[in-house]
């Protein structure tokens, strides 16, 4: 059983700045692996351990995703091999067509049974990814999978439903979504990031594969940065606390609220 | 340039400010309706041009239409809009990669503009926004909005379609009745300054003398999973207008406050004088919650 365990290699929001402008500066934000894909390669592992199989990693991105750190915070968790496209050309690349280079190189590696991703990426964690690389491939989608079992043709998933769950039967090829909590991820140990220096990488450029041509254009109009109300800021002494609970009832009280 | 826009429904009719926003475009409204054909009966009703429904689903789950959904947009490419929900998604991600069309999420405004769109948009949960001009189709997530009201009656088209491989085998209910937070006038909002589960019970009374729900930040919900994620507040959770909101040992994180960026007023309580949620709040209490969330109970009594 072959799956493909779509990973990303991004900087959290958190780590940036935002100007006046609305302009993102990322540059004291390090790039990781991108929270949830781990939580995919669990899965991933758990199944090609069961029907005897291989987990290979996959990521699309800038020359930065081919980077020794980048390819060994990939391989230092339970993959098997990893494929990695890096492009500059790549640069500011949208969803879509980020989705369209997966499914190149997912049909590139040939004979695909799954594939997994995380939940949704850190930086942009929009949950489009999945379902736009279902698209690129025809292939059946399925988001917030807590379970996967079963054989390629015949796959178990479970997926949460409003608090409940649901079994799925699908036949494979898939594209699944992990849940952010289907597993907990073990975290590398030493021997794991040993080991990684000695798993195979391919990398490829966008030369090496047949992607299709978008549909139009995208282009930045402005930035800003969003639009959160201006609050009143005002504090309220907490010296002693039951007067501080009074004085805040009595405001809200009269802001007018029914307390 | 006259747009048609499409709206993609998955199960679920609650898609009334999907339908006002293709109104504003001008142009041809479609519904691309996966589901039952009370779904697709609510949609012809619901204010859109046409309805193309893709049958009975049986024991199928939304997802297995998204090729034949895919297939249906491409005949008539334009604006594609879904709710922001799993099987919406999917079927919306079908079309947009068969149009290799962008797929933008967390849009605000969309408008007409010579031969393309306008849309304005938040980026990386929410710490910036843009506004970018797009040519060719494109897709939209957005809040669907509320169950339309019936305004009109709509031809409905039913579309033989190949589903794809995929059978609901069993279903297992929610074990506890899930909460629409979004629906609560108040709420008490709890973050990781709460240092055990059975402390949640402190909050409750709480929420109880202010008459209000309990929301959480994402931890609460997704690592520790104290709380169902039916009450997680932020950009990939619940978003909510109450007319007051209770930030307690909560830091304010971008990613959270989004959530709540429409409350009337906003409480932050934190023991961290430098938490960024000061600067989001109407009031701000610097200190212990365990003991100032005890004083407020009295307080409301």
């Amino acid at each position: 059983m072959k799956i493909v365990v779509a990973y990303k290699w991004a900087p959290n929001p958190q780590d940036a700045t935002v100007g006046a402008d609305g302009a993102v500066d990322w540059s004291r934000a390090k790039p990781g692996i991108s929270e949830y894909d781990p939580v995919a390669v669990e899965l991933a592992r758990t199944l090609a351990d069961t029907n005897g199989g291989e987990v290979i990693g996959l990521t699309v991105g800038t020359t930065g995703v081919a980077a020794p750190l980048a390819r060994k915070a990939a391989l230092s968790r339970r993959l098997d091999r990893a494929v990695i496209v890096a492009d500059d050309a790549l640069e500011g690349a949208g969803t879509t067509e980020v989705a369209a280079v997966l499914a190149a190189a997912v049909r590139h590696i040939g004979d695909v049974d799954l594939v997994i991703t995380g939940d949704s990426s850190v930086d942009v964690g929009s949950r489009m990814m999945t379902p736009v690389l279902a698209g690129q491939l025809g292939w059946p989608a399925v988001a917030a999978v807590s379970a996967v079992t079963g054989t390629a043709a015949s796959l178990r998933v479970e997926r949460a439903v409003g608090g409940g769950s649901e079994l799925l039967g699908i036949s494979g090829p898939a594209v699944l979504a992990a849940a952010t909590d289907a597993v907990v991820p073990r975290l590398p140990g030493m021997k794991d990031i040993l080991v990684a220096a000695k798993k195979p990488v391919v990398t490829l450029t966008l030369a090496d594969l047949a992607v299709p041509a978008a549909g139009g254009t995208v282009t930045v109009r402005a930035t800003s940065r969003p639009d959160l109300k201006t609050r009143k800021g005002q504090m309220i002494d907490t010296t002693d606390p039951n007067a501080a609970a009074a004085e805040l009832v009595s405001a809200l009280r009269g802001d007018g609220l029914q307390l | 340039m006259t747009v048609t826009t499409w709206i993609v429904v998955a199960g679920n009719p609650a898609v009334g400010s999907l339908i006002s926003i293709a109104r504003s475009l001008g142009g041809e409204v479609r519904a691309a309706v996966v589901g039952p054909r009370a779904v697709a009966e609510t949609v012809a009703a619901g204010g859109v041009d046409r309805v193309s429904w893709f049958g009975e689903p049986g024991d199928r789950p939304v997802e297995a239409y998204a090729t034949a959904v895919a297939e249906a947009v491409a005949a008539a490419p334009g604006v594609l809009l879904s709710a922001d929900c799993a099987g919406d998604r999917v079927l919306l991600g079908a079309a947009a990669a068969r149009l290799q069309a962008p797929a933008l999420t967390g849009a605000s405004a969309v408008s007409v503009e010579g031969d393309g769109v306008l849309v304005t948009r938040s980026l990386f949960g929410g710490i910036a926004a843009q506004t970018v001009a797009v040519t060719g189709p494109v897709a939209l997530v957005l809040d669907g909005g509320p169950v339309p009201t019936a305004v009109g009656s709509a031809p409905i088209e039913e579309v033989a379609a190949t589903p794809l491989p995929m059978t609901i085998v069993a279903t297992t209910p929610a074990a506890t009745e899930q909460i629409d937070l979004s629906a609560a006038t108040r709420v008490v909002g709890i973050g990781r300054g709460l240092k055990a589960k059975a402390d949640l019970d402190l909050i409750s009374v709480l929420a109880g003398a202010a008459a209000a729900e309990v929301g959480c930040s994402r931890p609460l919900a997704e690592g520790l999973e104290w709380l169902g994620k039916d009450r997680y507040i932020g950009v990939s959770g619940e978003n909510i207008a109450p007319e007051l909101y209770f930030a307690i040992g909560i830091s304010g994180q971008l990613q959270h406050m989004v959530g709540v960026r429409e409350a009337t007023t906003i409480v932050a309580i934190n023991s961290d004088p430098n938490a960024p949620v000061f600067t989001d709040a109407d009031y701000g209490l610097v200190g212990d919650l365990y003991q100032i969330v005890p004083a407020l109970i009295e307080a409301l009594k």
